[in-house]
């Protein structure tokens, strides 16, 4: 069983809605996450401003900390190896990590939609 | 009293601070010790002055009051409580993550939820930990949890994802993380709290119109999170004495009378008290126990001879602000103490000095700012209205990123966007499309986001990107809003206070919050003072007296510079009376 680790930066929640800006990634990611884990996959999320000694612990994670700094999060490890860093998987990616056979339309690509690009 | 009729076991007093809730608590934890009960008093304000008034060091240990047979009182620091908070999160990781990432994380967790959950906690223990509290039959807290903190706690669908993963996945639960275990003691204490044979709840408010306005959402807030059974407290009414003619005094009567008149529809069904202003301050136990006894006015006062106020006014702050041509000035301060006002005033003396100004302000009422469109040639005045603009946030934030979530996802979606973080910033982005302007003329605001959450909205760049898409692509070269607040030069923040103790304290600590965000406050300008006004009255007097300490705090510690404006008769609307507020066309004060 694969399992997806999730390391996000310092957020007031993870949904980065009661921040200073609703993130539209987090938003989503929030929903694909939990489609991912309702077909069984395995994923932990670990946010920096609540558990940072789990980031500490980790001895991949507090690199990527001490080379980029956390403004490079979130980073994402697939059994512990780096699998992608600097920006939220979707859901198709989630899917083939996973094995899962993503069943649902394709949602829209969220790129160039609204303001953030 | 009707609020101390049969009074139940917990008694929660709550309100803005500087309406008296302090006083109002040890008064009442007095008269239930006479009753011969046995008390403990809770105080979670900053401005804690319960050891003050006992002449005794209490702090965060049940501490019997003897010469009060029965009391005992309990100090509890909020700000202190999310420190240790703060430490207990991030403390094992310093040294050991980059420092750099160690002050984003305590800069995460500065912020109100943090301190609001972070006191909730203190509360819960106090509320179900039956060991520390049995030997007591009243429990009186000098401040209440707000109805957000009571819902985050409220919210079955974030506490059973939460659980089901054992960290914070669900929703705005992000100060809770670190206190999962108790859980269980949460839940207690909310049940509590909404029992009403066990716990009332008392609002209190001066006789004002914008403060009882508060106390309505106040008071919807925390019935829609299960306190149904509320009583309300008007504190600090000015008797009507027959033998005062002092126009400043029947002027002060006249509006109370009419705030209390056109009361909000809401709270007209509470039970409600109301407790007249009294001439001694309420210090010691006397003083404390003649507070809810309605005695008449029939203590000899001492009657000083005039107070010869000689303290920097508006007019002066405005001369200097003007040499500059144009710039950001952005009024500061907690609600109530009459931001809104004084920008109005800011703006219409700049105006008339003949410099262009654009007024935004976020008046709810408008009767302040719609007298002035048009009224100078170059002033214009645009007004934003928080509870659309919040709600428009809300309802575009739902529709736009909450699109794809199912029902419970957009449940949580929909409390997180409840948070006070959340209103802040919808207010500013509405003001941020005006702010660069103030390249050209004077912007003047009544609004702006505190230093934590400018701090981080500098972090996340979100801030950045939103001015970036106002600015287009026009290509020209701009430093980023930070560096814009940050600079004294093109931005002056204006901080406002009243000449009390409790809304001194409350603006020190705003102060702090910029200072953090490295913006240095340009001015302090404190409102409403009896001090500055012209008064014959005994008991207006009295009050200016205690002023003056306040006035000295913020001379000697706090400002670099301030002013004072005096209280007016009339409420400053339209130009001449707003002219008059910042002191220029001086009144002779001589009596």
């Amino acid at each position: 069983m694969t399992i997806i680790q999730v390391f996000d930066p310092a957020l007031c929640c993870s949904t980065g809605v009661c921040g200073v800006d609703v993130d539209e990634q987090l938003v989503g990611f929030s929903a694909d996450v939990d489609w991912a884990k309702q077909n069984g996959a395995q994923i932990e999320r670990f946010n920096l401003a609540q558990q940072p000694m789990v980031f500490a612990e980790n001895s991949i994670v507090k690199g990527f900390l001490e080379r980029s700094g956390a403004e490079a999060l979130p980073l994402i490890l697939i059994d512990g190896e780096v699998a992608l860093a600097g920006r939220y998987p979707n859901r198709a990616e989630l899917a083939r990590w996973t094995g899962l056979i993503q069943t649902e339309e394709k949602s829209q690509s969220d790129c160039c939609k609204g303001s953030r690009c | 009293m009707k609020f101390l009729d049969q009074p139940p076991r917990f008694l929660f007093f709550t309100g803005k601070g500087g309406v008296g809730k302090t006083s109002i608590a040890c008064a009442t934890a007095i008269h239930l010790a006479d009753a011969g009960r046995q008390v403990l008093l809770v105080s979670t304000d900053p401005a804690s002055n319960v050891g003050q008034v006992f002449g005794i060091d209490i702090g965060n240990q049940i501490t019997d009051i003897l010469p009060v047979p029965g009391l005992a009182a309990l100090e509890i620091d909020p700000q202190a409580a999310a420190q240790a908070y703060r430490d207990r999160i991030v403390g094992p990781v310093r040294g050991i993550l980059p420092e750099a990432v160690v002050n984003g994380i305590e800069e995460q967790l500065s912020g109100a939820c943090t301190t609001e959950i972070a006191a909730f906690d203190e509360f819960t223990s106090l509320l179900t930990d039956s060991a520390l509290t049995a030997g007591y039959d009243h429990i009186v807290f000098d401040t209440a949890p707000t109805g957000h903190t009571i819902r985050l706690l409220q919210l079955p669908g974030a506490w059973s994802g939460f659980l089901e993963e054992g960290k914070g996945d669900a929703s705005c639960l992000g100060p809770l993380a670190g206190l999962e275990k108790q859980r269980e003691q949460y839940k207690a204490a909310v049940d509590a709290l909404a029992n009403a044979t066990s716990t009332r709840l008392i609002l209190v408010a001066r006789a004002q119109q914008a403060t009882l306005r508060e106390v309505a959402r106040t008071h919807e807030e925390l019935a829609a999170v299960g306190f149904q059974h509320q009583y309300l407290i008007i504190n600090g009414i000015l008797p009507r004495t027959e033998e005062d003619n002092d126009p400043l005094v029947a002027a002060i009567h006249k509006r109370e009378q009419a705030a209390l008149a056109a009361i909000p529809e809401v709270l007209k069904t509470l039970p409600c008290d109301e407790v007249m202003l009294k001439s001694f301050n309420l210090v010691g136990l006397d003083a404390l126990r003649q507070l809810l006894v309605d005695t008449a006015m029939q203590e000899h006062l001492r009657v000083d001879l005039p107070i010869e106020l000689d303290e920097p006014r508006l007019f002066e702050l405005i001369d200097t602000l003007a040499k500059d041509g144009h710039g950001l000035v952005m009024l500061m301060g907690k609600g109530g103490v009459g931001k809104t006002t004084l920008a109005a005033a800011v703006a219409v003396a700049l105006a008339q000095r003949g410099l262009p100004v654009h007024l935004t302000t976020s008046d709810p009422a408008a009767h302040l700012t719609e007298t002035l469109n048009g009224a100078l040639d170059n002033l214009t005045v645009s007004r934003i209205d928080p509870v659309a603009e919040i709600e428009h946030y809300r309802e575009h934030v739902l529709k736009t990123k909450g699109a794809k979530l199912d029902a419970q996802g957009r449940a949580l979606l929909e409390e997180d966007l409840r948070s006070p973080c959340t209103e802040e910033i919808a207010v500013f982005q509405a003001f941020s499309r005006i702010i660069r302007e103030a390249g050209k003329k004077f912007v003047v605001m009544d609004t702006a986001p505190t230093g934590h959450t400018l701090l981080l909205l500098d972090a996340t760049g979100a801030y950045h990107r939103e001015i970036t898409r106002q600015m287009g692509d026009s290509g020209q070269h701009y430093t980023t809003p930070m560096m814009q607040l940050q600079d004294i030069k093109q931005t002056k923040v204006l901080i406002v206070t009243l000449a009390e103790t409790t809304p001194v304290l409350e603006a020190a600590s705003l102060q702090a919050d910029l200072q953090r965000a490295g913006i240095e406050p340009w001015a302090w300008i404190i409102n409403a003072s009896v001090a500055a006004a012209v008064s014959t009255s005994p008991l207006l007097r009295q009050r200016a007296i205690n002023e003056l300490r306040e006035i000295n705090a913020v001379a000697k510690l706090h400002a670099q510079r301030y002013a004072v404006v005096p209280m007016l008769k009339e409420e400053p609307i339209g130009v001449s009376r707003l002219l008059e507020l910042t002191g220029d066309n001086k009144i002779n004060s001589e009596c």
